[in-house]
């Protein structure tokens, strides 16, 4: 902005200021550019710049009354309009965290094949479970759940457990 | 945004700016008012007397111009004046007896000179619009001043009008020939 357009932009705040609404059409249109053209600097994204500068116009005219004639117009308004700037920049950097941090749902990449012999196996081994003794079978699903005892007794019961559930597997289906 | 509902949107951001200004004038004028009320004055007129007060402070912020900027010079310079008789019937009284209540009305006088003599001081000061301004800011302070005076009854707001007046009078002429 030129010296002279500075000054009669400077001249058009005071009045403003002061109550002179005739004031209000050389101000906005003086302003309108350059806070246009220092939030497409600030901003990268043309929209995002494009709200930052007329939040920006709007908040200059809504203070305008209490401008304080002493303070020079230009670095006022652009300070307002760089506020404007930071704040959409930080809304936008929340955004993008706050999308980071909320991750979608695990996205399930097995096929439907794979689903299909998990299954098939879980069935399987279902099977098996029903044929060992109740308490073998009811050791091995605390184990499953995680809920595993950290006694020796426990430990042994698992063991003996597992290896008759192997012995059971193997019966049924040839094969560990 | 359109330029132009853009344009419409900012003159209504200014507008509505203004009002909030003109709602602090008004806010001050009625802490005025309540302090009046807290010194002692009868609460229905000091509501009547501090609700013009707000409406006509608030009426010329908003307004703005020189009579806007003369508000808050008037609402200093009245609450002196408004202070003097209050100050004189609450201490005073309770120091020298009833008898300080015969010095009211000069007191509403001597507060009616200092008004004056402030309000032309400031208003010749004024780069443009200097009788508009002292016309608001006389306005205000009168109002502002009342709020103390009617202590003496009506003479008393006549007697803070008439010092207005004689101590506001010389500065404004002399600031005027000056010109």
């Amino acid at each position: 902005m030129d010296p002279g357009a500075r000054a009669a932009l400077q001249r058009g705040m005071c009045r403003l200021a002061d109550g002179d609404r005739e004031a209000f059409a050389p101000v906005f249109a003086a302003l309108w550019p350059v806070l246009r053209a220092f939030s497409a600097r600030a901003l990268p994204v043309a929209a995002e710049a494009e709200d930052a500068a007329q939040s920006a116009l709007l908040k200059v005219f809504a203070r305008a009354a209490e401008f304080d004639p002493r303070r020079e117009a230009l670095p006022w308004a652009l300070g307002i309009a760089a506020y404007e700037c930071r704040t959409l920049r930080k809304a936008r950097a929340r955004r993008r965290e706050d999308a980071t941090r909320a991750s979608p749902e695990p996205v399930d990449a097995r096929t439907p094949e794979d689903s299909a012999i998990e299954r098939d196996l879980q069935a399987v081994a279902a099977e098996v479970l029903g044929g060992l003794r109740a308490l073998d079978a009811e050791t091995l699903l605390a184990a499953a759940r995680g809920e595993r005892d950290p006694s020796a007794t426990f430990r042994k019961r698992l063991e003996r457990a597992v290896a008759r559930f192997r012995e059971e597997w193997r019966a049924r289906h040839g094969a560990d | 945004m359109e330029p132009i509902e853009l344009r419409a949107r900012a003159r209504r951001a200014y507008e509505l700016g203004r009002v909030r200004l003109a709602g602090k004038a008004a806010g001050t004028a009625l802490l005025i008012a309540a302090l009046a009320a807290a010194l002692g004055r009868p609460p229905f007129l000091t509501a009547a007397l501090g609700a013009a007060l707000a409406v006509a402070a608030a009426a010329l912020v908003f307004r703005g111009r020189a009579s806007g900027r003369a508000v808050w010079t008037g609402l200093c310079a009245g609450s002196g004046a408004m202070l003097l008789p209050l100050g004189l019937a609450t201490a005073g009284c309770r120091m020298f007896g009833d008898a300080c209540m015969r010095f009211c009305l000069p007191a509403c006088v001597a507060g009616g000179l200092a008004m004056g003599f402030a309000l032309a001081t400031v208003a010749r000061r004024q780069e443009q619009g200097e009788g508009e301004f002292l016309a608001g800011g006389a306005a205000v302070a009168a109002l502002t001043a009342s709020l103390g005076c009617t202590l003496a009854g009506a003479g008393g707001i006549l007697a803070m009008a008439l010092g207005t007046v004689l101590a506001g009078a010389p500065v404004w002429l002399a600031a005027r020939a000056q010109r």
